[in-house]
């Protein structure tokens, strides 16, 4: 085959990286008639890989051709790069039906290539040609099957609970209840400035929303019902709830893996000790107890908050606020709110303790039942609380 | 005289999902051994010592105890045969939140009807028996690898157990610290009769304790050898055994 030195020479530069000065070093293509030899001249490093473009050979590359020859011998150095660089050569030398000779390898290169050198696994070529949609399919059928999992081990972990939970009252002393008031005082009285903070700004928030409707309409004393029965029945139990799930939901889920992790409850249950009855109960106990004394300190800072909000910006006075509230809420409006809240807590802290008891390998895994612990907690409330407005709707409360 | 088994495992067969793990695990512990449960990475060592100490159920097959299943026992019996025993954990297990005299306390007051000062002074006796003496108020973050496996230790033996089960007693710790827990172990043994199960890859360590040695394999997953740990170096005739036991790539 005859190829002109001038044709050659533009298609050694095409194959060479124009941003290089010294491309044309990098390495020397020379022909036969049935033969491209390639001889590499530079390291054969990742830091070179932009010289060592193979795309435009394909052009050199005609019907006549039947052998690639690449000739190492006077590579002294190279990393990764080189196991990459003959990966597509081969690639190359199989899609044109070509022999591939590797020449001047020397035997510390050799065992370089056969260490780093290994085809891929067939499990590993089939994933990667796995085409989006199946790989889309696959995935969303994955989810599923974890979710439908996950909630069947939750209802027996809820059953143990629930079941371990009335044995109390035959065995008290099962419990440890050393631990309770520590969880107390955590996801408790250690919560109580964060829950009044954020229910005092719902209040003044909705306070604010709901002024400027009811001026309109010169029903400003009606605030004060709005206010009372958003925060008593929705607002402060919601909001407390998912304040919980981000404080203690997250502690229990993050306290329990790592102890999982660290063999701890493999250890105590080796002593015959119940996990149940030491580790969860306390927990959950405690934020059950905890949560409607949170609630109605979240009631009263709701009620300020909008109260404040009311009156900067209607023409109420504080008597008149409080004694439209006391007229328009009534006990079921408090009583349902409370009762939402303890169902709240055991949700929150159940779900943070399945969570931690998920947790298997090591800390990466603790991060990523802690964060579910804290999705599935505020999902799983919102769905309660569904289920709660309409139960109370259809029992009239 | 032949001496009766303490720890029976027969068929013990191990599936995760449709994994199998461990298929028809059959061997028996006697009073007073050290039985060190070897293999290669993976093999199932750890998962079939949760099946003998009741972590875990097997799929199928029994363990017993001093006699009594454990397999089929309900979590009352379970737990009246776990606290004959005691566990050293890989990772040590200790409670992260409690001091290494509350650590060991906790069993003393769940299980016996001592008084504090005598449970003090028996926290004082175990610590000092690993080599702990004055270490009973620190925290388990506030000591070294190999005194976090001594305090679990002195956990493990609190209520005074005939038996010991030891995951990779080893593992994590410098050449010189493990040789010493080995020592300990041996003593241990020697001196309170202990019946031990060790499940370990450190053949340093195999060859100083184990009076006795299965070999699990990840491929049979099942036991392929039992011997001593010179008769396992010395065999020949499985390939696999050999070069485990002589450090030999495969």
């Amino acid at each position: 085959m005859l190829i002109s030195n001038k044709h050659l020479s533009l298609i050694k530069d095409e194959i060479l990286s124009s941003k290089s000065q010294r491309a044309g070093t990098y390495f020397n293509i020379s022909f036969s008639e049935r033969e491209i030899v390639l001889t590499f001249a530079e390291p054969i490093t990742l830091d070179n890989s932009e010289y060592y473009g193979i795309d435009a050979l394909i052009k050199l590359i005609n019907d006549k051709i039947e052998i690639l020859t690449c000739d190492f011998s006077n590579i002294k150095h190279y990393d990764s790069y080189l196991i990459l660089l003959i990966n597509n050569l081969k690639e190359l030398s199989k899609s044109k039906r070509l022999a591939i000779n590797l020449i001047g390898v020397t035997p510390k290169m050799a065992k370089f290539i056969e260490l780093f050198g290994k085809e891929q696994s067939a499990e590993i070529n089939n994933i990667i040609s796995t085409g989006f949609w199946e790989n889309y399919f696959s995935h969303i059928g994955q989810l599923t099957l974890t979710g439908l999992t996950d909630v069947k081990l939750f209802i027996e972990f809820l059953g143990e609970i629930i079941s371990k939970f009335f044995s109390l009252f035959i065995h008290p002393g099962k419990m440890r209840w050393k631990e309770f008031p520590f969880h107390l005082t955590k996801s408790g009285v250690n919560a109580v400035p964060i829950v009044f903070l954020i229910v005092f700004l719902i209040g003044m928030i909705s306070g604010y929303q709901g002024a400027m409707q009811l001026r309109q309409v010169g029903a400003d004393i009606y605030i004060a019902d709005l206010i009372g029965i958003s925060i008593t029945r929705e607002l402060a139990p919601l909001m407390t709830a998912i304040l919980v799930a981000g404080r203690s939901g997250s502690a229990f889920a993050a306290e329990l893996g790592t102890m999982k992790v660290s063999d701890e409850i493999d250890a105590l249950k080796s002593m015959g000790f119940d996990h149940i009855h030491f580790l969860i109960l306390p927990r959950i106990i405690a934020v059950m107890f905890a949560m409607p004394f949170l609630v109605m300190l979240a009631n009263f800072a709701g009620i300020l908050g909008g109260m404040l909000a009311a009156l900067s910006t209607l023409e109420l006075t504080m008597v008149g606020y409080l004694n439209e509230m006391q007229t328009a809420l009534s006990f079921g409006d408090v009583f349902s709110g409370l009762i939402k809240s303890i169902v709240f807590g055991f949700l929150v802290s159940s779900i943070g303790c399945f969570r931690g008891l998920q947790v298997h390998g090591g800390a990466e895994s603790v991060g990523k039942y802690t964060t579910a612990a804290v999705v599935t907690g505020v999902l799983t409330i919102i769905v309660a609380d569904a289920i709660f407005t309409l139960i109370f709707q259809s029992l009239g409360i | 005289m032949m001496k009766k088994p303490i720890i029976e495992v027969k068929d013990v067969c191990v599936k995760y999902s449709e994994n199998t793990i461990l298929e028809n695990i059959t061997f028996d512990v006697y009073e007073g051994e050290i039985l060190v449960i070897v293999g290669g990475s993976g093999c199932g060592k750890s998962v079939l010592l949760k099946q003998i100490t009741g972590l875990e159920m097997p799929t199928s097959g029994d363990v017993k105890i001093h006699g009594e299943n454990l397999t089929n026992a309900n979590d009352e019996i379970k737990r009246k045969i776990q606290k004959k025993f005691g566990i050293l954990f890989q990772s040590s297990g200790l409670f992260a939140s409690m001091t290494l005299a509350e650590n060991i306390a906790l069993l003393l007051e769940s299980f016996t009807d001592l008084t504090e000062d005598e449970i003090s002074d028996i926290i004082d006796i175990k610590l000092s028996a690993v080599g702990l003496d004055g270490y009973r108020n620190y925290l388990p973050s506030e000591i070294s690898g190999g005194m976090k496996k001594r305090a679990a230790l002195a956990r493990a033996l609190a209520l005074d157990p005939d038996i010991l089960f030891f995951d990779e007693p080893s593992s994590g710790l410098d050449p010189v610290t493990a040789a010493s827990l080995d020592n300990l172990i041996k003593n241990l043994n020697e001196s309170l009769g202990m019946t031990m199960v060790v499940v370990s890859h450190d053949l340093a360590s195999i060859g100083n304790i184990a009076h006795r040695v299965i070999l699990l394999d990840k491929e049979a997953k099942g036991i392929i050898a039992t011997g001593t740990a010179e008769e396992m170096k010395r065999n020949r005739e499985n390939e696999k055994v050999y070069n485990f036991f002589n450090r030999i790539a495969n």
